[in-house]
C-alpha cells in the first residue's frame, strides 16, 4: 500500500514537467504578445467602451444609437468569451473523465 | 474591428443621421407659420477621419432654403408693412412630410441592416455552441 502510493507520487512528479507552461522563447522578460492575451484585451476594451457609452448616454453626452451599437458589440463580445470559456471547460472535463 | 462590427457601426451612424434629419423636418413643420422663417435642410456626407474614408455617414452643415418667402396679405398682422403684407415662411408641408417619410424609411433600412449584422454574428457564434 505504502509502496503503491509512493509509486503514484513518483509518477505524478515525473509527469509534472509536461503540464508546466512552456517558457517563452525570448525569456521571461519578453512581453507576452500571445494572441489569446490580445483577444482578452480586446474584450476588456469592448466592455469598457460599452460601459462608458452607457454612462455618456445616461448623462446626455452620447446619443442612443451609439449606446445601442456599443451594447450590441459588448453583448457579442461577452457571449463570445463565455462560449469560448465553455468550450475550454468542456475540453478540461473531457480530459478529467479520461480513464487513467 | 471585424466587418460585421463595422457594418453595425455604419448602420448606427446612418440611424443617427436620419434622426438628425427628422429633427430639422420637425423644426420646419413647427415653424410653418413663423414670419420670415426659412426652411432648414441638411446634406449627408461621408465621415472622413484623418484623410481616410470610414464609410460612416454624418450630417453636414445646416443650409437655409434661399427660396423666396411668400408675401402674405394681412393688414392686422403686427409685422405687416404699410401695404398690409408680411413675409411668411417658405416651408412647404407636403415637402416636409415627404422628407419625414423618407427619413423614416431610411431609418428602418438602417435598423434592418443593424439587425442583420447582429443576427449574422450571433449565427456565427452559435456554431461554437454545438
Amino acid at each position: 500500500m505504502d509502496l503503491k502510493s509512493a509509486l503514484a507520487t513518483q509518477g505524478y512528479i515525473s509527469t509534472r514537467p509536461a503540464t508546466q507552461p512552456k517558457p517563452e522563447p525570448g525569456g521571461a522578460a519578453a512581453k507576452d504578445t500571445g494572441s489569446f492575451a490580445k483577444v482578452a484585451e480586446t474584450l476588456e476594451q469592448t466592455v469598457r467602451n460599452g460601459e462608458q457609452t452607457a454612462l455618456d448616454a445616461m448623462t446626455g453626452k452620447a446619443d442612443p444609437h451609439a449606446l445601442v451599437q456599443a451594447l450590441a458589440q459588448t453583448e457579442l463580445a461577452v457571449e463570445t468569451a463565455v462560449t469560448v470559456r465553455n468550450k475550454v471547460v468542456e475540453a478540461y472535463q473531457e480530459i478529467l473523465r479520461m480513464p487513467v | 474591428m471585424s466587418d460585421l462590427a463595422l457594418s453595425k457601426l455604419a448602420a448606427a451612424s446612418g440611424m443617427q443621421a436620419q434622426a438628425e434629419r427628422l429633427r430639422f423636418v420637425s423644426e420646419n413643420i413647427a415653424n410653418t407659420d413663423t414670419p420670415g422663417y426659412r426652411r432648414k435642410s441638411v446634406a449627408f456626407e461621408e465621415l472622413v477621419e484623418g484623410g481616410r474614408h470610414t464609410g460612416l455617414v454624418e450630417t453636414g452643415p445646416v443650409r437655409l432654403d434661399p427660396g423666396v418667402l411668400p408675401r402674405i396679405y394681412d393688414p392686422s398682422h403686427p409685422m405687416a408693412d404699410p401695404t398690409g403684407y408680411y413675409d411668411g415662411s417658405n416651408v412647404d408641408l407636403v415637402v416636409e412630410i415627404a422628407d419625414a417619410r423618407e427619413a423614416q424609411r431610411s431609418y428602418e433600412a438602417n435598423l434592418k441592416m443593424f439587425d442583420q449584422a447582429r443576427q449574422m454574428s450571433k449565427g456565427l457564434l452559435d456554431l461554437l455552441r454545438r
